[in-house]
């Protein structure tokens, strides 16, 4: 196993884009490593001619996908929108590394991005020295995506400011980018295409102005449906993360997921699960990825701390750490839900008790 | 000779233009269509340009209206298209489904038997012990209630025939055993579950779809070429009905064996070239024959009941699949475009969705509509299909135009993709007189019937708003729901305002209530006394004779005051005259309007509160709390009606009832208080009277929670009066100074609770009246000081320039 962290998709599963490619035998769009139809696959799992099993990346509605990736295939830019956690930055980083088998062309979006990160920057000694020339041109990963025909990812993009945002209407409309300085323009090769990764609920965002919206179809990730596919979302991400950190734990008992699964389930939703019981809403997210971090963290605790099983203290912690966002409100919401809902429950006094402890 | 079957898919596009490009390539010279054989006779109305899909058959039982079933067409229904052929080309077409009168007998059979059966079920179970019973239950119920109680699925929609009219024949259920006919017609609970799943879906789970109709959408519907289509489909069915389980099924068998029976009936009559259009699951039964005697065999002997038919306009709504409708589409809007424009690439549809979405007001520019068609296409390519369908499209709405928000998307669900429209019959088919006579009404009043609803406020003082008032108030009274009364704003009774929209089903309302008379006013009035001959209660009556009046149905307002002041004498229920008079008196108070005969109503309501006055003193005793609190509202109301009446000998009789009550020790010390204040208001009670009644009723002695209610009742909503109307100042504030300090202190919980149910500023004005010595305080106004003449000079040019007039004209 590599030294890196945290290996990007394209190579933590290499083996399958292989696959992929060797069984996909259909037209591809120019500068595609696979067709449409493989790319979907690659998504959401399913089983090859030859066999091979291809895990599912994203869990839910396949047909969401294949608006993604029929959207790549058009001149249109892909805008995942959604709640926090909602898999966004997955499915676009796998769908770059799908479709371009690179999914390290990626601008972080955040209140300071210049348009010298989306554009183009300056190398200010080689410019200095040599006067203005493609040599003293410092390149952005969009600049390089659209030279190499690949697929560009761009994080949070409502969190980067109005005017910078609008730099991206001409590389998106005309598919250009003009350096007036050297008075040259690059123009994307084909297969170049932009995925956007934007959240709906935090404040002080930069909605998008709407020619640029014009430029992207959205399509909206919602939280799963049911608490099958929740559990089944978290599993296989912590199945993955205990490979990654090569943690000494025992795999999670389902029991304990789904019991996570079900206290996130509930406080997102205000319900209870049988519907019976109203719940106060916590300020949080608490979005499937929260969760996959809570047993993540719990896990580590177990593997460090306690005796390497899962236990409900190892949980609790994680629990209350994305539960309660605002140490007064949130507060008085937890109380609530342990005393009224977790309580009561038979099966449940080991976390009633370690939460308690807290 | 030659014997052709098209199995088809009801209502489906492609279907209907395979069916018309077939018919006109053989040219046979007989079309049988699946549909019942009663309405051989109305098939010459097919082609008459006065009816336009979506119409449907309406086959009913005379003696039982609620009995009904509907055979729904549209223009891109392949049995439709079949009927235009054939009557255009002036060959013979006729129906060859099992009469409706067969099918309707067997339905009634099948009920009775099951309702025999949970009756002995539930005989058997009050038999066993509790124990046992509540296992059985467990045991049983599943199979008995899923057939019985589930509203049914999917079941493959487009096999299962004619729609045997659910929401029509659901009113015939009794509540205890509600029955699903599709369930019915269905199969024994055993095979219940395998019956559930459509035997399409068999056939799309291997072509990799999702469901039956999807797979069938684009194997068939969405086809453009159709050569040997029949036979595919065909071919497929007799597949499927090999290797899917089937029920044992009388109802379908016999079906299958009475088309049979009218394929040879034709072959006898040397038709030589017979086409055949059914549903698709029986196309393979009608091409193997088996022999005339087994069929002959097992239509023998069928029950039988009588029938009547008469087409009816339909709706698209209707014809949804969210109707429960059982051969019902999803998308009625979208198959009509379909097949108006069979070769549209979506840039048709994307275009109506454009404009659509700007009718409301949302940006929706070409280039949109360019990158969503771009994207659906890209989406047919990604899952292998030719053309880009519905589906496609949607998504790439909502992607594109929508910005991901599905909200925008239930618009066009609503205008597009089933697009509500309504069918026209001509006016020249016979129909049920109750019916002509309706749409005379309507035609003369000028008030469509419509799919969509429409809004209208009647303006009572104009005839022709009058007789559509009257119209829709007799309608009402007759159960046929077309204008729903809605609140109209302003002042006034000459005000009305409806909210009209046909529903389709209304008709066998319509026919039901034929029997009460030709005509609306005729049905209506009898219709009317029929139902208060059997009303138990006044109440029931005196809401019967609310809705009668404004329908002018003079013959059953006589009848039904008769019986209310019948009833009137032998009710024992003052509450329940109460209740009625104040709608009876604005009746005589308005009355004008409307030119009613206000005197027979005004009658009764002297006779009413004639007894209401005697009996009231002795209703008010002995009523717990509750019950007080809602007595006081109807003394409230009544207390009104009277003052609105202003007739001399019933006031009398009000405030004599007032008075006896006011002095009753034992009546409900609400109650007692609000007749006090009310004599107070008519004058009666005055001065020392009054200062020693309140100070009688308030005294110490009067236990606390008596007092506090009297008080209540004494200035119920009154906060303002209190503060407008001196006396009654006078009165309330020298009792408070009056009472001693220990005695304060113990009526202080009293005020209090009274005083809390007024509003915060009358509260706050009360506090401020008290403070200024019990005169109200007068905002501060701005006294006058020395006015700066010079600088006010100034002020006036601008004065006069906002009155217009111009300065030259003063100075």
């Amino acid at each position: 196993m590599s030294a890196i962290l945290r290996q990007n998709a394209e190579e933590l599963f290499a083996q399958e884009l292989e696959e992929l490619q060797k069984q996909d035998s259909g037209k591809r769009p120019a500068n595609w490593k696979l067709t449409p139809a493989a790319v979907v696959t690659y998504l959401v799992g399913g089983k090859l001619k030859n066999g091979f099993e291809v895990t599912p990346k994203y869990i839910g509605n396949k047909r969401l996908m294949e608006i993604a990736v029929a959207t790549l295939t058009t001149d249109r830019a892909l805008l995942l929108y959604g709640l926090p956690g909602t898999a966004k930055s997955w499915v676009s980083e796998h769908l770059a590394a799908g479709i371009s088998g690179d999914s390290a062309m990626i601008i972080q979006g955040t209140a300071g991005t210049g348009e010298e990160a989306i554009r183009y920057g300056w190398n200010y000694a080689k410019l200095l020295a040599e006067g203005p020339s493609e040599r003293a041109l410092v390149e952005t990963p969009m600049m390089r995506g659209m030279k190499d025909g690949k697929i560009v990812r761009i994080e949070e993009l409502t969190r980067i400011g109005a005017d910078v945002q609008d730099t991206l209407i001409t590389i998106l409309s005309e598919k250009t980018l003009p350096v007036p300085e050297l008075n040259i323009a690059v123009q994307a090769v084909k297969g170049f295409n932009v995925i956007a990764t934007a959240n709906n609920r935090d404040k002080g965002v930069n909605e998008l102005s709407s020619a640029l919206k014009r430029r992207f179809n959205t399509v909206i990730l919602p939280v799963p449906d049911s608490i099958e596919e929740e559990i089944d979302i978290v599993k296989r991400r912590v199945t993955s993360f205990e490979k990654v950190m090569e943690l000494p734990a025992e795999p999670p008992a389902l029991q304990e997921i789904r019991r996570i699964v079900t206290i996130f389930r509930e406080l997102r939703n205000g319900v209870t699960l049988d519907g019976k019981t109203k719940i106060k809403v916590p300020s949080g997210t608490l979005s499937t990825a929260e969760a996959i971090s809570v047993v993540n963290s719990g896990l580590a605790m177990a593997a460090y701390f306690g005796d390497g099983q899962l236990k409900a203290t190892d949980l609790a912690a994680g629990i209350l750490g994305s539960v309660v966002k605002d140490p007064v409100q949130d507060k008085l919401v937890w109380q609530e839900y342990l005393e009224t809902v977790v309580k009561p429950r038979e099966d449940w006094k080991d976390i009633y008790r370690a939460c308690r402890e807290l | 000779m030659a014997i052709h079957i098209l199995g088809i898919r009801h209502h489906g596009p492609g279907s209907a233009r395979n069916v018309k490009a077939f018919l006109e390539a053989t040219k046979p010279d007989i079309v049988l269509v699946e549909g019942p054989p009663e309405a051989d006779g109305l098939l010459e109305w097919a082609n008459d340009p006065g009816l336009k899909p979506p119409v449907a058959i309406l086959v009913y039982q005379p003696d039982n209206a609620q009995q009904g079933a509907f055979y729904p067409f549209a223009e891109f229904s392949p049995e439709w298209q079949a009927i235009q052929y054939a009557r255009n080309n002036k060959i013979h077409v006729r129906f060859m489904d099992l009469p409706a009168g067969h099918q309707f007998a067997l339905e009634q059979e099948k009920r009775e038997a099951l309702r025999k059966k949970a009756e002995a079920m539930a005989a058997a179970m009050a038999a066993a012990n509790a124990g046992r019973a509540a296992a059985a239950s467990d045991e049983l119920a599943p199979g008995e209630s899923e057939d019985l109680y589930e509203p049914k699925t999917g079941n493959g929609e487009f096999l299962k025939e004619a729609a045997t009219g659910h929401a029509p024949t659901a009113a015939t259920n009794t509540p205890d055993i509600p029955i699903d006919e599709e369930a019915l017609v269905d199969a024994s609970p055993a095979t219940a579950r395998a019956i559930r799943r459509d035997p399409i879906s068999y056939l799309a789970e291997v072509a990799g779809f999702e469901d039956g109709e999807k797979w069938w959408e684009h194997m068939f519907e969405h086809r453009l070429g159709s050569e040997q289509v029949f036979d595919a489909v065909s071919e497929a069915m007799q597949v499927l009905r090999e290797l899917v389980p089937q029920p044992d099924d009388q109802l379908e068998a016999c079906r299958e064996a009475w088309m049979r029976k009218c394929i040879r009936q034709a072959e006898k009559e040397m038709f030589q070239n017979i086409a055949v259009i059914c549903g698709a699951w029986h196309a393979p039964a009608l091409q193997q024959m088996p022999k005339q005697k087994d069929d002959n065999d097992l239509l023998k002997g069928l029950p039988k009941v009588k029938i009547d038919c008469t087409w009816i306009p339909w709706t698209y709504d209707r014809l949804g699949y969210f109707s429960g409708y059982g051969a019902g589409i999803q998308s009625p809007g979208w198959y009509d475009h379909v097949w108006k424009y069979p070769a549209d690439d979506g840039t048709r549809w994307m275009a109506k969705v454009a404009q659509l979405f700007r009718k409301q007001g949302m940006d929706t520019s070409v280039a949109h509509v360019i990158e969503a068609i771009r994207l659906a296409e890209s989406l047919a390519a990604l899952r292998n299909l030719s053309k880009a369908g519905l589906e496609e499209l949607n998504e790439a709405t909502l992607s594109v135009l929508c910005g991901g928000e599905k909200m925008q998307m239930q618009l066009i669900q609503r205008e597009l993709i089933v697009s509500n429209r309504m069918g026209e019959v001509p006016e020249a088919i016979p129909k049920p007189p109750l019916q002509l006579d309706i749409e005379k009404h309507q035609k003369r009043l000028r008030l469509p019937a419509t799919a969509d609803w429409k809004d209208y406020t009647l303006d009572l003082r104009k005839d022709t708003d009058l007789e559509r008032s009257i119209l829709l108030h007799r309608l009402q009274l007759l159960g046929i729901e077309w204008g729903h009364p809605q609140g109209a704003s302003g002042k006034g009774t000459f005000k009305e305002a409806w909210r009209l929209q046909w529903d389709p089903e209304l008709s066998i309302q319509v026919i039901e209530k034929g029997n009460w008379g030709n005509t609306v006013a005729e049905a209506a009035e009898k219709y009317t006394l029929d139902r208060a001959a059997a009303a138990d209660s006044l109440g029931t009556v005196c809401e019967l004779l609310d809705m009668a009046i404004p329908a002018e149905v003079h013959g059953a307002t006589a009848g039904l005051i008769n019986q209310i002041s019948n009833m009137a004498a032998a009710s024992g229920d003052v509450i329940q005259l109460m209740g009625v008079i104040p709608s009876l008196v604005s009746v005589t108070r308005y009355g004008n309007v409307r030119k009613t005969d206000t005197e027979l109503v005004l009658g009764i309501v002297d006779s009413m509160i004639t007894r209401i006055c005697v009996n009231l003193p002795a209703a008010t005793t002995a009523v717990n709390e509750e019950a007080a609190y809602q007595l006081l509202d109807l003394f409230f109301k009544l207390n009104d009606a009277v003052s609105l009446l202003q007739q001399d000998e019933i006031t009398r009789q009000w405030q004599d009832t007032l008075k006896a009550i006011s002095a009753s020790a034992h009546s409900a010390p609400v109650i007692r208080g609000y007749a006090t204040r009310l004599l107070t208001d008519h004058k009666l009670l005055e001065g020392d009277a009054l200062i020693n009644a309140f100070s009688y009723a308030m005294s110490v002695a009067t236990p606390p929670e008596v007092a506090a209610a009297w008080l209540e009742g004494f200035l119920k909503g009154s906060g303002t009066l209190l503060l407008l109307d001196q006396a009654l100042w006078n009165l309330v504030n020298n009792w408070v100074a009056s009472v001693p300090k220990e005695t304060f202190t113990q009526v202080l919980p009293l005020l209090r609770r009274t005083f809390a149910n007024f509003s915060q500023p009358e509260r706050r004005k009360l506090g401020e009246k008290v403070r200024a010595g019990g005169v109200e305080q007068v905002s501060p106004i701005a006294t006058s000081g020395d006015i700066d003449s010079e600088r006010a000079l100034q002020g006036i040019p601008v004065v006069l320039q906002l009155l217009g007039i111009t300065q030259n004209t003063t100075v």
